[in-house]
């Protein structure tokens, strides 16, 4: 048997929890809700009713083709962030405050420049003349300059780079949280360095890297700036090619089917992490 | 060879030589050495910062000393890297891996080395039951007592047979009670497995209980280095006197000092012949004098007419005893623990003036430094 309504207290608490949080129910609805709602009735209705725009968007090459981009940077941006951003997390999170500090203050400020202003830097930078390109010649590296703008290859530089801070932060407030005594007890029982990276670090670290992971690979999916300004023609992610059905081809059917579904793959991975992450929850117990 | 070279070099299995550790201008570590015999139990004694972990965390590896060596068992220790000492060690904090189950983090270091199936599986049973947590292979740390949560560190730190277990105040953060019983527990697990221990320990009383001998730390030194017995019957130093056990220091002149011994003269003339004199390094001669509260005997000033007169303030009831507390003529406090059995002036109530006495032998003049 189960009984749900034990605790009478519980339950005036959560009414009391549900009026304070009215006002933000409210504008969600206004500013989020109601436009969704709008795109979810556009794309079932123009230009005329039922489900044409959905199946034109799985049967077009094109727009799998779209799809199959998104994913692949979405994938490439989360693993090189994770890859790169773990050593800065664990610096910021055992380095002596003052070191972190700074390191901290150049993640945040990085993070504050103005999106476009870091976008057009690495254009100046990977462009066929840019520093890159013109360093590794005169190092004797390479003879032709390679192709670091238009492509995959941009895209996923630029990226990563501004998604760095958004790995950065959620996992080295988990990596603060191990108690480097851990780390020391791993060594003494016979860890190598390495051993207590898989063993122990890696483990403890999960929850931090899951959600640092996620919150990037969903925010990749959706992004338009750097793709639009580093990458080529053939690398159209999917909001850039809603913004084109929209924009150009005013076919806000299509646009609004394309967004709906990036809407219900960024909820189910939401939905996801709730489930097995846990807003709160570690790996650790329970 | 000396027949004694050959005795020290049998008799010491770990040995610290002049170990030293800086930070900047803060000296965690002035300069420590001492010998520790195989399957001894050596206590690290002495006040909050004196130098205790960084000393045994010289041992471990995780800090290396600024100079200095440390052998065990006739190996230099100090260019091996932590995971190649095989040592033990359990931690002040609670160290257990939070991920793993407790059989799991009983197992950890035998996975890194590398055993087969059948063998963890049989040691980590065996360890558990040391421990007696045969029963809770299977919980997360977290799902555990802290006292349970070390001692699980405890099987995990002896599970590949280290000859050396380090442990740094694992019981500091337990209540009175439990600690009582891990230390037995301890204490018999030492018996069972001979093991060599290094304890670090803040709490002289679980110094007292546990250790084979104690070396006492103040400011980065050792003070003495003995058995519990040594320290509180034969105080090296001052700081050894005051730090264990209670202790009254008056103030004396050191006359005639002669092998050792010396005439303590008391500001109101009152002398003692023949009281053991220790004068430190620089050769001061004592010029106070220690005696334990319980040494000292009460005359009423009428019986005997010898000793240091004192005027009583305050008498305590302590069952067994009876605690007297008085001043001497020129205001320094005094208290005596005198059995209830004991004849003399134990009847004497404040406002009473008794002479105190006790053997020359057990007090002893130091330098008032
Ligand atoms: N990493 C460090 N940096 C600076 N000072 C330290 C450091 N570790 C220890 N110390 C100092 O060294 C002294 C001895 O410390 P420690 O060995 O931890 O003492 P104990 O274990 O006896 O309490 C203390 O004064 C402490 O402040
Ligand atoms: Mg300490």
């Amino acid at each position: 048997m189960t009984t749900a309504t034990a605790n009478p207290a519980a339950d005036r608490s959560r009414m009391k929890g549900a009026a304070l949080a009215l006002p933000a129910l409210l504008l969600l609805l206004g500013f989020f809700v109601a436009p969704v709602l709008s795109l979810l009735v556009q794309s079932v209705t123009e230009p005329s009713f039922g489900l044409q725009n959905y199946r034109e968007l799985i049967a077009t090459p094109t727009y799998a083709t779209v799809f199959f981009n998104t994913f692949l940077v979405a994938t490439l941006v989360t693993f090189f962030a994770l890859v790169l951003g773990f050593p800065v997390a664990w610096a910021l999170a055992v380095l002596p405050p003052r070191w972190a500090g700074v390191i901290f203050a150049v993640v945040l400020l990085s993070m504050w420049t103005n999106l476009l202003a870091r976008t057009y830097a690495w254009m100046v930078l990977l462009q066929t003349t840019g520093v890159v390109n013109k360093s590794l010649m005169a190092l004797g590296i390479i003879d032709t300059p390679l192709a670091l703008i238009n492509n995959l290859t941009g895209v996923t530089i630029g990226m990563v780079y501004i998604m760095l801070p958004f790995i950065i932060l959620p996992m080295q407030a988990t990596l603060r949280t191990i108690d480097p005594a851990t780390l020391q007890a791993a060594a003494l029982c016979g860890a190598s360095r390495w051993q207590a990276f898989w063993r122990v670090l890696l483990p403890l670290a999960l929850p931090g890297i899951a959600s640092g992971g996620l919150i990037v690979f969903v925010m990749s999916l959706g992004y338009f700036v750097t793709p639009a300004l580093l990458g080529g023609t053939s690398n159209m992610m999917l909001a850039e090619l809603i913004a084109q059905l929209v924009q150009s081809l005013l076919r806000w059917g299509m646009g609004g089917a394309a967004a709906f579904v990036l809407l219900v793959i960024t909820l189910a991975l939401y939905a996801v992490q709730v489930r097995y992450l846990g807003a709160g929850r570690t790996a650790v117990g329970g | 060879m000396s027949p004694e070279g050959t005795e020290e070099m049998t008799d010491s299995f770990l040995s610290i030589k002049n170990i030293r550790k800086t930070y900047g201008s803060v000296i965690a570590v002035e300069d420590v050495t001492l010998d520790i015999a195989k399957g001894e139990f050596l206590t690290f004694l002495g006040p909050s910062g004196s130098g205790k972990s960084t000393t045994l965390f010289a041992i471990a590896g995780f800090e290396a000393p600024t100079s200095g060596e440390v052998i065990l068992d006739g190996q230099a220790l100090l260019d091996i890297p932590s995971h190649k000492r095989n040592i033990g060690m359990v931690f002040q904090r609670y160290t257990l891996f939070p991920h793993l189950t407790v059989g799991e983090n009983v197992a950890f270091p035998l996975r890194v080395r590398r055993k087969s199936a059948s063998e963890i599986k049989s040691k980590v049973a065996e360890m558990l039951e040391l421990v007696q947590l045969q029963d809770m292979a299977d919980r997360l740390p977290s799902q555990m007592s802290g006292g349970q949560q070390q001692r699980v560190a405890l099987a995990r730190a002896l599970a590949y047979d280290p000859p050396v277990l380090l442990m740094d105040e694992p019981l500091s953060a337990l209540d009175k009670k439990l600690r009582e019983e891990i230390q037995t527990q301890i204490r018999r697990i030492h018996k069972e497995t001979g093991v060599t221990i290094l304890y670090v320990t803040h709490d002289q009383e679980e110094a007292l209980r546990l250790s084979d001998r104690i070396a006492l730390f103040n400011q980065g030194r050792i003070e003495q280095v003995g058995t519990g017995h040594d320290l509180y019957f034969n105080p090296a130093t001052r700081f050894v006197a005051g730090f264990i056990g209670n202790s009254n220091f008056l103030e004396v002149e050191a006359q005639g000092a002669r092998d050792g011994r010396a005439k303590a003269v008391f500001p109101d003339g009152t002398q003692m012949d023949g009281v053991p004199l220790h004068t430190d390094g620089a050769g001061n001669e004592g010029s106070v004098l220690m005696v334990r509260p319980e040494a000292i005997r009460l005359e009423t000033a009428a019986s005997q007419g010898a000793g240091l007169p004192i005027r009583i303030f305050d008498t305590t009831f302590l069952g067994d005893a009876i605690q007297v507390d008085g001043r001497t003529s020129w205001g320094q406090t005094v208290t005596v623990r005198a059995p209830l059995s004991a004849g003399g002036a134990q009847g004497a109530g404040p406002g009473d003036t008794v002479n105190l006495q006790w053997n020359a032998e057990e007090s002893h003049l130091f330098s008032n430094g």
